[in-house]
């Protein structure tokens, strides 16, 4: 009897099947992308399997990841096990470099994996179309703003955990924020006040190094947001520039 | 040794070991005994210079200099530079006035009193700076979460941001290079440090962000600008804190201080951090510690203090579960049994919302946490007088806050009532501000040219 593929065996095919995932020749253009990042040399110089950056990696305490195993699939070229370990495993790192700061050979664990992140957003990856959903808000503040995170962000209802005391003073947030003594920070909806000239130099930044193309391969329905507010951005600078040319 | 042979069914266990790993089950003190020898050497300086690769990129910045390739902007005498040693020893200057405030987005998005006690702290110094509007976030933390971005757009948004720096006193009539940068948040140091690295190495990235820098109008003489120096405020607070001292009002020799050192100010481009024989035997990061020792606080060391906080940039988002845990139970927790702790101190964005806000919630176990987080600046600012809720902004911060004012002699149930007029005020629209809000807009709508400041 045929059963329906489970998620994982979507992604990452069947565990108990001798089979690639994907061919060969996708497996070997992954590790390339990985491979010819000019930080690459910088980060991997060796591994002796020493595991002490294992023994001190936080994200080690909690979830089936070890930075170890990062590093040797890399510096063994284990094609599936990279390809694998793109699929859950680099988003588990917490990016505290402290596997980095010990390790004896002067890699860095965490840098690498960044580098793997990158090609698992940039190849349209399952896994960075589930990490990047919680973060879409994030990324529009960010792109669109040059800000990524804003007090109107932070309530109550959004962090229940973090308990009743979010703000210890009951009163308007738009007021709160004109009582904080930098007029720079009399915003709800940026963290500062961002120059419009500001945000579309930035957005311009984001065009002209692909960030957009790569967020459109993760998040169509986000691009296009994002793409009309910085029109509009766009547009009302460019009249302001007419303007004093005018005057 | 223990009497507890249990071994974990297959797969209860995920340490990342793999399936092969087996708990050795030694009791506390044979678990002690075994790994002594690891702590005497791990974690210490030592630890980070005994390594082979030693490199110090400003070399290759003066060159390329020479060369013609880039302009450097100079840490000149004007900043007035204080000089301080980092881990292998080499020199580090730091600038302490005319500052150019390079904002952090979660410290002015949540933690507002942290960059307004910094401000305070500089006018009570009487140092120029600059706030203003034409910044950017460095983008780094959601580079770290997300893995949107690479290093082109990391290295074109330093770059800008920098330039702006470099450029800004024209709006006040003042010369180019008047301010100096100053990073406010630890993960925009560690990535621009790293950033900056690379493009002094790489002539292929310097000549793709040229472009780009070329096209917003943000190249010196058709040449990418790159700072002599990156500089956190922490590094501006240490080799100020004799003179903040001066300025203390408030005994603190019976607080217990605990401090928090950020992974992305000392573990990114080590070669880079602040060290000091004479703080902690010069085997912890120097800042934070060196001012909390200046203001006479009594500094404990704790077993976890290189650990993490937990932010882990997209886990405090999406894996709550995980940032909460590691926050309270390897940090706040040791802080609080082992050092007695009455204040966790902290020189960095994530770390401090992190370990502030991520305490209530131990109560939902049984164990609760109580250690009041400020960054550094904002304990310095409160015992020099700074007022703990219109400067410090303490009512942003969910950790108790309060116990911690009232060790320090702070009446602060009246301090909170004379804020709460003063919100009366402000919705008046009679606020008090910390410069002249006109300073703030240098360029683009909204820029009115003022008299440069005497």
């Amino acid at each position: 009897m045929e059963h329906a593929g489970t998620r994982v065996q979507q992604y990452i095919g069947d565990p108990v099947s001798d089979a690639p995932p994907v061919g060969r020749a996708k497996l070997e253009e992954i590790f390339s992308d990985i491979q010819s990042d000019m930080r690459y040399d910088h980060e991997l110089n060796g591994c002796l399997n020493c595991g002490i950056c294992t023994a001190t990696c936080p994200s080690a305490h909690y979830y089936d990841y070890s930075p170890r195993e990062i590093v040797q699939l890399l510096w063994t070229e284990n094609l599936e096990g990279i390809y694998d370990a793109m699929q859950e495993k680099i988003w588990a790192c917490a990016q505290c470099y402290t596997c980095a700061a010990r390790c004896p050979f002067g890699n860095s664990p965490g840098g690498l994996v960044m580098l793997m992140r990158e090609v698992a957003i940039k190849h349209g990856m399952e896994s960075a179309k589930n990490v990047l959903r919680p973060f879409s808000r994030v990324m529009l503040k960010l792109i669109s703003t040059g800000n990524q995170l804003s007090p109107d962000m932070i309530s109550k209802d959004g962090f229940p955990d973090w308990g009743p005391n979010i703000s210890k003073v009951d009163a308007p947030l738009a007021t709160l924020r004109k009582a904080i003594p930098m007029p720079t920070l009399h915003t709800t909806k940026t963290a500062w006040e961002v120059n419009l000239k500001t945000s579309v130099e930035l957005y311009t930044i984001w065009e002209e190094t692909g960030v957009l193309e790569s967020l459109k391969t993760i998040d169509k329905n986000l691009h296009d947001v994002i793409s009309d507010i910085m029109d509009e951005k766009r547009d009302e600078l460019e009249e302001w520039l007419e303007e004093q040319e005018e005057d | 040794m223990t009497t507890d042979t249990k071994v974990p069914a297959p797969g209860e266990r995920f340490t990342g070991h793999g399936p092969e790993w087996r708990d050795a089950r030694l009791d506390r003190q044979d678990a002690v005994t075994a790994t002594v020898w690891v702590e005497q050497i791990i974690n210490k300086r030592s630890m980070l210079t005994q390594k082979d690769r030693v490199e110090d990129v400003r070399d290759i910045m003066w060159q390329l200099e020479k060369e013609g390739e880039i302009v450097v902007h100079r840490v000149s005498d004007e900043h007035r530079p204080t000089m301080v040693k980092t881990l292998y020893g080499w020199d580090k200057k730091i600038p302490t006035t005319r500052l150019w405030h390079h904002k952090s987005c979660g410290q002015c998005g949540n933690i507002p009193g942290y960059p307004a006690s910094l401000l305070w702290l500089m006018n009570q110094l009487d140092v120029q700076y600059l706030d203003e509007t034409d910044q950017t976030s460095c983008t780094a933390w959601n580079y770290h979460g997300s893995g949107i971005g690479n290093l082109e757009s990391l290295a074109a948004v330093f770059l800008r941001n920098f330039h702006q720096a470099y450029v800004s006193a024209k709006a006040q009539g003042l010369p180019e290079g008047y301010y100096y940068p100053l990073v406010h948040c630890g993960t925009s140091f560690g990535n621009y440090k790293e950033v900056r690295g690379y493009l002094l190495r790489s002539a292929k990235l310097r000549e793709s962000v040229k472009k780009i820098l070329a096209k917003l109008g943000r190249l010196v003489d058709g040449k990418l600008l790159i700072p002599e120096e990156v500089v956190h405020y922490s590094e501006w607070l240490h080799v100020m804190r004799e003179k903040v001292a001066e300025r203390q009002v408030i005994d603190c020799s019976q607080i217990r201080a605990t401090i928090h050192p950020a992974c992305h100010v000392y573990k990114m481009v080590p070669e880079d951090v602040v060290y000091d024989d004479t703080v902690l035997d010069g085997n912890r990061v120097a800042v934070s510690t060196g001012i909390m020792q200046t203001l006479g606080t009594q500094v404990i060391d704790y077993s976890t203090w290189y650990d993490c906080c937990g932010f882990g940039f997209r886990h405090i988002i999406s894996e709550r579960e995980f940032t909460r845990s590691f926050a309270i139970d390897r940090k706040i927790r040791v802080a609080q049994d082992e050092a007695h702790a009455d204040v966790m101190i902290g020189h960095d964005t994530g770390c401090i919302t992190t370990l502030d806000k991520n305490q209530w919630i131990g109560k939902a176990s049984g164990r609760p946490v109580d250690v009041p987080v400020l960054a550094d600046c904002q304990f310095a600012a409160m015992v020099c007088g700074a007022h703990p809720y219109k400067i410090v902004q303490s009512h942003w911060h969910a950790s108790s806050t309060e116990t911690l004012m009232e060790k320090l002699g702070i009446d602060w149930q009246a301090k909170k009532a004379e804020f709460e007029a003063y919100l009366k005020e402000v919705a008046a629209g009679r606020i008090e501000t910390l410069y002249d809000p006109r300073r703030m807009i240098t360029s683009g709508p909204g820029y009115k040219r003022i008299a440069p400041t005497p």
